[in-house]
Formats: C-alpha cells, sequence, structure tokens
C-alpha cells in the first residue's frame, strides 16, 4: 500500500512529531508508515485522513500486491 | 476496542525489581547444592532448611515414594516461591504497557509473541528428542520460563530497532 502521509504532512507544515501527537501515536508509527514499513489500522487512518482535512483514499493508495 | 490484557507501566520496573534478586538467589543456593553437594555453605544449608514447612497438597509424593493426593505433606517451599514470584515478574516485565503505546507496538508484540511460541517449541521439541531422564526435567523446569525470557528479549530488541531507525532519520 502506498500512501502520502509524507506529502500531506509537507503541505501542512507539520514534523512527524506534530502529527504523532495529533494522530495519538508515536514518531515511529508515523516514521514506520511513511517508510512503507506499517499499514495502519482503519481507525488511525481515518484519524490521519480527518488531522490533513481529505479523504482517507486521498492519502492511501491500494498498490497490486495487495490483493495476493 | 481498549482492552488489551496489559499491565500499567510501571509495573514493567516491579517486575525487574521481583525477578534480579529472585534469579540471583535460585542461581546461588541452586548451583551450591548442584556443584558441591557435600560441602555446601552451611549458612546457605540452615537458610534453605527454614522453608521447610507443611503444605496442603493435591497431589505429591511422602518421603516413602508413596503417592499422596488431598493430604497436607512436609515440603521445602523456597522452589515454589522461586516460581511464583519468577512467573509473576517475568509476566510484569513482558506484558506491561509501553511509555508511549501505540497500534505498532501492539504489533510488534503479537508478533514477538508467535515468534517466541515458536522459538520455545522448536528447543523444547529438540530437547525432548535429545536429552533424557533426570537431565529432561532440568529442561522442563527451565521450559517454563522460557516462552516468557525469548518473548521479552525480542519484543524489546524490536522496539529498540525501531527507534534506532526513527534516530537514522533525524
Amino acid at each position: 500500500m502506498k500512501n502520502s502521509i509524507k506529502v500531506e504532512r509537507a503541505k501542512k507544515n507539520m514534523t512527524q512529531a506534530d502529527l504523532a501527537e495529533l494522530a495519538k501515536v508515536t514518531r515511529q508509527t508515523i516514521n514506520a508508515m511513511e517508510l512503507g514499513k506499517y499499514a495502519p489500522s482503519t481507525i488511525l487512518a481515518l484519524r490521519l485522513a480527518s488531522i490533513f482535512g481529505v479523504e482517507v483514499s486521498e492519502i492511501f493508495e491500494l498498490e497490486k500486491e495487495d490483493w495476493k | 476496542m481498549k482492552t488489551n490484557y496489559l499491565f500499567p507501566t510501571r509495573f514493567k520496573k516491579l517486575g525487574w525489581l521481583i525477578f534480579c534478586p529472585a534469579m540471583l538467589f535460585t542461581i546461588i543456593i541452586k548451583y551450591s547444592y548442584l556443584l558441591f553437594p557435600d560441602q555446601t555453605n552451611p549458612s546457605i544449608v540452615s537458610f534453605v532448611d527454614l522453608f521447610n514447612t507443611t503444605v496442603f497438597a493435591i497431589m505429591g509424593n511422602n518421603f516413602d515414594g508413596e503417592n499422596i493426593y488431598f493430604k497436607l505433606i512436609e515440603n521445602n517451599i523456597l522452589n515454589e516461591i522461586f516460581l511464583v514470584l519468577s512467573i509473576i515478574s517475568l509476566l510484569f516485565i513482558g506484558f506491561s504497557k509501553e511509555k508511549h503505546e501505540d497500534e505498532l507496538i501492539a504489533k510488534i508484540r503479537t508478533e514477538s509473541l508467535v515468534w517466541a511460541t515458536y522459538v520455545n517449541y522448536i528447543i523444547l521439541l529438540l530437547c525432548i528428542l535429545f536429552i533424557f531422564n533426570l537431565d529432561f526435567l532440568y529442561v522442563i523446569e527451565f521450559n517454563i520460563f522460557t516462552i516468557l525470557i525469548f518473548f521479552i528479549i525480542r519484543f524489546n530488541l524490536k522496539v529498540a530497532k525501531l527507534n534506532k531507525s526513527l534516530r537514522h532519520e533525524e
């Protein structure tokens, strides 16, 4: 799964720590998501969308291998 | 949703505070008996003897080796105290909330638990096949804790790796 968290974060001029605090997770989790190492829960995905003021589908995008 | 069956964060420290002295004590007492059975320090012997007491046994043996059920028997309870303290303290160490608990930590915890279960039983299988008699009894005694110990090591290593990867990002 691809995501544009880093881009959205840059648009809002937020650091990983800022986003982590708003999303109520650790910076480690934000970092792992940005590196594509961790797929968040639905709740966290919805929180991120709400923080950025966009739809979940605008941040996260399915890839071919997600169907395997 | 919020149920995670974890102890509060402070229980981790408490776990270490119980586990370390309990382990140290056991090693000193066990090894002084195992290595020098005839010349164990008299102060250790008299200390161990303090724990001879009457206990209620659901199952056990008396001194003649006869099986006993639901009776009071004489027993040294030092072993039992050590086992109870070790199990409780390892549960505290392994299953206390992290300072900053979130879903990634929860995922690492679950994965570490699966990993530890596999490693524990692979080692146990090898011990079943290659270790026999009284030595196997020692294996079983250790096996009481090994799953928790493997879990604690793996979980903490993974969390440390995660923190390290973050430092690289800075």
